[in-house]
């Protein structure tokens, strides 16, 4: 199958930023895919599939992610991420 | 900070600026306290535990109100250094009004949970049931760690994944001892069912909350268990990767020796027999990587 790559832009709108409960959401969301995501955040770039990497981001409310996704099921994996910031990981109100 | 919601509907709605039948107090200033302790007759003492961290869950009734203190995880930031941390949350019930005061701004009202709200009572336990559930949650972040720093630590020579797997260690005494007392206190609930105006299927929902939270310390016991029996385990790993990466610098060293030993000999300011003839040079070479290869055919025949 094709590798493709895809990145995406997404702004943290959940109030606290990504602390424990959302950075375990995202690791579980990418560890559904084949693909792997690279989260950038200013210099800093992490492995969004591995929970030390994205904790250690600490994007707070208001923080603007990259998020690149590489792999055969790169579109749906940042559909997925998307979905995921856009409804505040289920922990506040969008 | 005051803000002011309202109870209508089933759902909690911010009130704008207008008082509604639920006020939430996030660190209160001077101001605040004083409307508090002198206006709604809220025991200082028990205001003060509501802003405390390390005050226990408890419930207390009072001439006017039923004042809860409650155990929450605080949010946990990447400065926490693997330490999870615990808040405490303070709910006044009045029986037109139910005052919160927590310590720093939350988002209070998350979740499935206040999507049908009856009464403030029923409120109260949901806010309690949002706790255990937040518990619980964190409980999986840090299984999540955990087993990410066991990876770490099978290939690592450093302290640093120990340390943070004693931090994991540390925080999870802590929520079995929050969670403990958040179950002391759903218990005195279902005793004082009456005096707070529990509904038959508010107690219902008590029974569920026991149930939840109970759930919640066995797995909080359960993954501090296996962490602390683990630890002498990694440690030995630790230690033994070090061990490795010593043995692999020593084969080095010993390499090097030998041939550097055997051109030190020649090298030295003395006549010896041959030292003019043509092979000399490349007899000594000879020699030297000689003695690499016997001290590598000697560590295959030890099995080092």
């Amino acid at each position: 199958m094709a590798r493709r790559s895809a990145t995406r832009r997404v702004i943290v709108t959940h109030p606290p930023g990504i602390h424990a409960r959302p950075s375990l959401a995202i690791v579980k969301t990418v560890r559904e895919f084949r693909s792997k995501v690279l989260i950038r955040s200013g210099d800093q770039e992490v492995d969004a599939s591995e929970i030390l990497q994205v904790m250690s981001l600490g994007a707070p409310h208001g923080a603007e992610l990259s998020l690149t996704a590489e792999g055969p099921d790169a579109d749906s994996v940042l559909e997925a991420l998307g979905r995921l910031f856009a409804d505040n990981f289920g922990l506040s109100p969008p | 900070m005051i803000q002011h919601m309202e109870l209508a509907g089933g759902k909690v709605t911010r009130n704008g600026d207008t008082a509604g039948n639920v006020r939430v107090y996030v660190n209160p200033d001077e101001n605040e306290r004083r409307y508090l302790t002198q206006t709604l007759k809220l025991d200082e003492h028990t205001l003060a535990s509501a802003l405390d961290p390390d005050e226990l869950a408890r419930l207390e009734f009072e001439p006017e109100h039923v004042a809860i203190i409650f155990k929450r995880p605080k949010n946990y930031s990447s400065e926490d250094k693997f330490v999870f941390k615990m808040a405490s949350t303070g709910l006044f019930l009045f029986p037109d009004k139910l005052v919160i005061v927590l310590s720093e701004d939350v988002p209070l009202f998350q979740g499935k949970q206040f999507a049908r709200v009856s009464s403030l009572q029923d409120l109260v336990l949901r806010m309690i049931y949002g706790s255990i559930s937040h518990f619980v949650e964190h409980l999986k972040v840090i299984n999540a760690i955990s087993d990410s720093l066991e990876e770490q630590i099978a290939a690592s020579m450093q302290n640093k994944y120990l340390l943070n797997l004693f931090s994991l260690e540390k925080s999870l005494v802590y929520y079995l001892n929050a969670i403990n007392s958040n179950a002391k206190l759903i218990e005195r609930l279902k005793l004082g069912a009456a005096k707070i105006g529990f509904t038959a299927e508010n107690l219902e929902f008590i029974d569920d909350l026991i149930i939840e939270n109970g759930q919640c310390y066995e797995q909080a016991e359960i993954y501090s268990n296996i962490l602390a029996s683990m630890m002498d385990a990694r440690v030995s790993i630790v230690s033994n990767n070090l061990n490795w990466l010593m043995k692999t610098l020593t084969t080095i060293t010993i390499a090097i020796m030998l041939p550097t030993l055997v051109v030190s000999i020649f090298s030295m300011n003395v006549e010896f027999p041959g030292k003019a003839h043509p092979w000399m040079f490349w007899l000594i070479l000879g020699l030297a990587i000689l003695s690499v290869a016997s001290v590598r055919l000697v560590w295959r025949w030890k099995r080092w």
